[in-house]
């Protein structure tokens, strides 16, 4: 049993409280799920039971959390390990070894189980998680899902009655998520007590039996699952909520009746391979120019080396656009291409917005005034672009691209890990560059997909699969 | 291909070491090939030292390193007899340095290749611990291994992006380079690595008992011949010393 | 908590990021200056561009020991990579006087900092020692090589220029620190990483 009694907390460096008076008892065996906005404290909540609050993340706290008894406030995290076991949201950051084998052992070594029993452990929880074929692999070669499951498995060898899991399906495709529910099912079966933070709801929808919505740092509702199935689509926009009845399938934005420009691009030669591995093999694509297209499709199937031909980027790509009778080879579409990256930290270089957006682009002052109150930049013009949060670097990145005379846009899952609020804000942001760029989205997002895209690129095994509208 | 310095996946053929072994191995060639300790006795068989990491590298089936050892060797040699002659004042200093460099630190850089495309990082972290080396090493080591792949693709992306923002810098601007490359890099590592931190903090790491380690290594006869071969110029060198010491007293 | 003064797993884990940033950093240049009468370069842009990440983990120490691991394990670093045993014997020398230098400072004193971060830096002169010792020796067991080579090289490997090297590390750290200290208040204060 987890009680959770009068819990407020403030980060150390944070201006408001991110708990404020928390109270709540989850019972042996009960499947909870956390949503709620951005900066509800549902991330927090999850970090008192797991107790890296307070031992990790500083700040200043008071109430207490007992788990199974133990007072996981007070107790060492070594020794919560044992009876809470987490899984975070991203599956590159969260291993600590290098090879698959090692990171199922990992947890047991810590506790100094002694080796036989590790290794029938590891055997065990390989066989109950279905991973045994990646058993004994460099986790650098693992895809995002693969290496999700490596982290629920190394968690599940350490046996917890608790299981906290924060935003585990952020960086997963739709297949990887529908493994993601099978193995919760397991625990579940098992009669584990799973707590799961999320944004995306609807595969969550028959493993969770009670939801938990933040709300500013308290709980704003706490019911059954069956109630809050039952919620309409207001309800759900009313808190801020993505809908548990969500599509899973890639549908594009309804036209409205808005005329499709006449404008088009031809893609040809979109073909690599990694040694003896085909990965991309597009001999020639047509789709419409000025819009935001849709790039999905299962890992592996091609998107990334897609979006490096796209850009440029890929060494030895012969592949060329033709846009408006110009073509476009590697050189110029290096030139003329722009990909704001999944993280965009990557590519915030000064110590200024309006100082980053000049950067490299020889453009005047009313030009750059322009573009930034366009994209709601001018009360950041001076601000730190790292400061920022994770929207606002993405416009910064936009912006940058489109003074430096960029009109073909790539954006690698820019809606990973946001909520529904700031998935619209990007999804509206994209929608405005309609007309101004060509605009490419690889994303797993089927909600940003049906809000922004106006055709659907389906890749699958290096070839198209399907193209939906833009006829 | 990530590359985190040691080995990531355990494929390999041919003759297997304990990592301790490798260990010696590496010790040995720098402390009497690149360290030149001993006198006339341990001399006589340097050369033999200095050869050790070929058959090693061929036993493992690293054949392209041991070939790259050959040609840089021969090749120094052969520029030094036939160029180096030829040349005069500051080249001739230049060519004779480097080759005389990359003698000098070839065996070594062999035998640490040798270690490197040999050993898993599993492997190394266990042998640390045999070898009873504190955690407060072997934690370190470890993340240090784990985060090299990660520091390299981090580079690589924040290169990718620099090329698109067409941000490229002449000798001039050194500093701006080195500040719009170290600044997005420090700060994506640093956000990786507290999230790394926390995983590994909640599955235990750091707590009082000892670790134990599943990976499986052991001292077998290949070992035991080599570790004796290693023995020699040891044993040499502490005659040596007792020589030395010897005759220092006599007088 | 009375293990406040212990050294934990973050702490560990912090030195082993760190390292790692340093050390691939460190290779990056080594591999700028591949040609190996380069090397000198290494005394010089190891400690400068080095300052940046190590300022900022000398932010996240508060104990003592931490810049001790920090020197041993870029020893050990440069042992594995066949840089010879020197590194990681200075390597504990300067990290154990490194680490007294910024403890008298209570870890939070930035000039304290500089003078730490540049007296670690002379654990990369570890990398030239060979080339210092022994080297008439060490030729003499190659006779194909010849007197005459043996003398040039000597003149080469002139003694007066180790003292440099020393010195390079030592102000070229410092400088280093010092920018590493800029760009943190430039940049990763701001960040949140600081």
């Amino acid at each position: 049993m987890i009680e959770i009694d009068h819990v407020s907390f403030r980060h150390s460096k944070a201006d408001g409280p991110s708990l404020r008076d928390v109270s709540l008892t989850i019972a042996d065996g009960e499947c909870v799920l956390l949503c709620g906005a951005s900066g509800s404290g549902k991330t927090t909540l999850t970090r008192v039971i797991n107790g890296l609050i307070p031992h990790y993340y500083e700040g200043d706290m008071s109430g207490s959390v007992r788990v199974n008894g133990l007072d996981v406030t007070g107790a060492e995290l070594y020794e919560t390990a044992r009876m809470v076991g987490s899984v975070f949201q991203n599956p590159r950051s969260q291993f600590f070894c290098v090879d698959s084998t090692s990171e199922l052992a990992f947890a047991c070594e810590n506790m100094g189980i002694n080796e036989d029993e590790i290794a029938e452990r590891v055997d065990e929880a390989a066989r109950d998680m279905g991973i045994e074929d990646l058993l004994g692999r460099s986790l650098f070669a693992l895809s995002g899902g693969e290496k999700q499951k490596i982290a629920c498995g190394s968690v599940s060898a350490l046996h917890p009655d608790v299981f906290v899991l924060d935003e585990p399906s952020s960086n997963l495709d739709l297949a990887s998520i529908e493994d993601l529910r099978e193995l919760l099912k397991k625990w579940k079966a098992c009669g584990k007590t799973l707590i799961i933070a999320e944004h995306r709801l609807y595969w969550l929808r028959d493993v969770c039996d009670r939801v938990i919505c933040m709300k500013d740092g308290r709980v704003g509702f706490d019911m059954p699952m069956d109630h809050f199935a039952s919620f309409s689509e207001e309800e759900y926009r009313a808190f801020g909520l993505r809908s548990i009845n969500a599509l899973t399938l890639f549908v594009p934005k309804e036209r409205n009746g808005v005329q499709e420009g006449s404008r088009r691009m031809v893609l040809r030669g979109f073909r690599h391979s990694y040694g003896n591995v085909e990965a991309l093999d597009i001999d020639r694509l047509e789709l419409p120019a000025g819009e935001v297209i849709a790039v999905v499709g299962p890992n592996g199937a091609g998107k990334s080396t897609f979006a490096k031909c796209l850009c440029g980027q890929q060494r030895r790509s012969k592949a060329t656009i033709e846009v408006d009778g110009e073509l476009r080879k590697r050189r110029q579409l290096a030139k003329s291409s722009y990909m704001v990256m999944q993280d965009v930290n990557h590519q915030l270089f000064c110590e200024a917005v309006d100082e980053e957006v000049r950067l490299g682009a020889d453009v005047t002052e009313e030009e750059v005034a322009e573009v930034l109150g366009a994209l709601d930049l001018l009360p950041l013009a001076k601000r730190h672009p790292m400061s920022l949060s994770g929207g606002q670097k993405q416009r910064v990145a936009v912006a940058s691209a489109l003074l430096s005379g960029k009109d073909l846009l790539v954006f690698d899952e820019p809606t990973s890990g946001m909520d529904f609020q700031n998935m619209e804000l990007t999804a509206s942001l994209l929608s405005s560059l309609c007309g101004k760029a060509s605009v490419f989205v690889i994303t797993h997002d089927p909600d940003l997909v049906r809000r922004c895209c106006t055709s659907v690129l389906h890749l699958e095994a290096g070839h198209v699969k399907t193209v939906i509208g833009g006829r | 291909m990530a590359n985190s310095v040691l080995m990531i996946e355990g494929k390999r053929s041919g003759l297997v070491l304990d990592p301790r072994t490798k260990l010696l191995l590496l010790l040995t060639m720098a402390v009497f090939g690149l360290g030149g300790a001993g006198s006339d006795a341990v001399n006589a068989v340097l050369p033999f030292i200095l050869l050790v990491p070929y058959p090693l590298l061929l036993l493992a089936g690293k054949w392209k390193w041991a070939l790259f050892g050959v040609v840089a060797y021969v090749g120094s040699d052969l520029l030094m007899h036939y160029v180096g002659p030829l040349l005069t004042g500051l080249p001739s200093f230049l060519l004779l340095g480097s080759c005389a460099i990359l003698n000098r630190f070839l065996p070594s850089i062999l035998m640490a290749a040798y270690l490197m495309t040999t050993t898993t990082v599993s492997e190394f972290t266990a042998a640390m611990q045999r070898m009873h080396v504190t955690e407060k090493i072997t934690i370190p080591l470890s993340v240090m291994f784990r985060f090299f792949p990660t520091v390299a693709d981090e580079a690589a992306s924040i290169n990718c992006a620099m090329r698109m923002r067409d941000i490229r810098f002449g000798g001039r601007n050194m500093a701006k380079t080195v500040e719009y490359r170290m600044v997005p890099l420090m700060t994506c590592c640093v956000k990786i690595g507290e999230e790394l931190s926390a995983a590994a903090l909640t599955r235990g790491l750091g707590g009082v008992v000892e670790r134990t380690n599943i990976c499986r290594i052991g001292l077998k006869a290949q070992d035991i011949i080599v570790m004796a071969l290693c023995a020699v110029p040891w044993v040499l060198l502490i005659i040596d010393l007792i020589n030395g010491a010897f005759q220092g007293g006599l007088l | 908590m009375a293990t406040q003064d212990r050294i934990n797993g973050k702490d560990l884990i912090n030195i082993g990021i760190y390292a790692a940033i340093f050390c691939v950093v460190m290779t990056a240049i080594a591999m700028l200056g591949f040609i190996p009468i380069m090397m000198p370069m290494l005394a010089v842009l190891c400690p400068l561009i080095g300052g940046i990440p190590m300022m900022l983990f000398y932010t996240k120490v508060k104990k003592f020991g931490m810049i001790t691991i920090m020197g041993i394990i870029i020893g050990l670093f440069l042992m594995i990579t066949g840089m010879g045993y020197w590194p990681a014997i200075l390597g504990i020398v300067f990290g154990i006087l490194a680490d007294l230098i910024a403890k008298s400072g209570a870890y939070a004193s930035a000039k304290k900092s500089i003078l730490s971060y540049a007296t670690m830096c002379l654990l990369i002169f570890g990398n030239y020692i060979p080339l210092y010792t022994n080297i008439t020796e060490y030729f003499s067991t190659r006779q194909s090589f010849g007197e005459e080579y043996i003398a040039t090289l000597t003149a080469v490997m002139q003694p007066w220029t180790a003292p440099v090297i020393l010195v390079a590390c030592f102000v070229f750290g410092a400088l280093g620190a010092i920018i590493g200290q800029k760009l943190m208040k430039k940049h990763f204060e701001k960040a949140g990483i600081a």
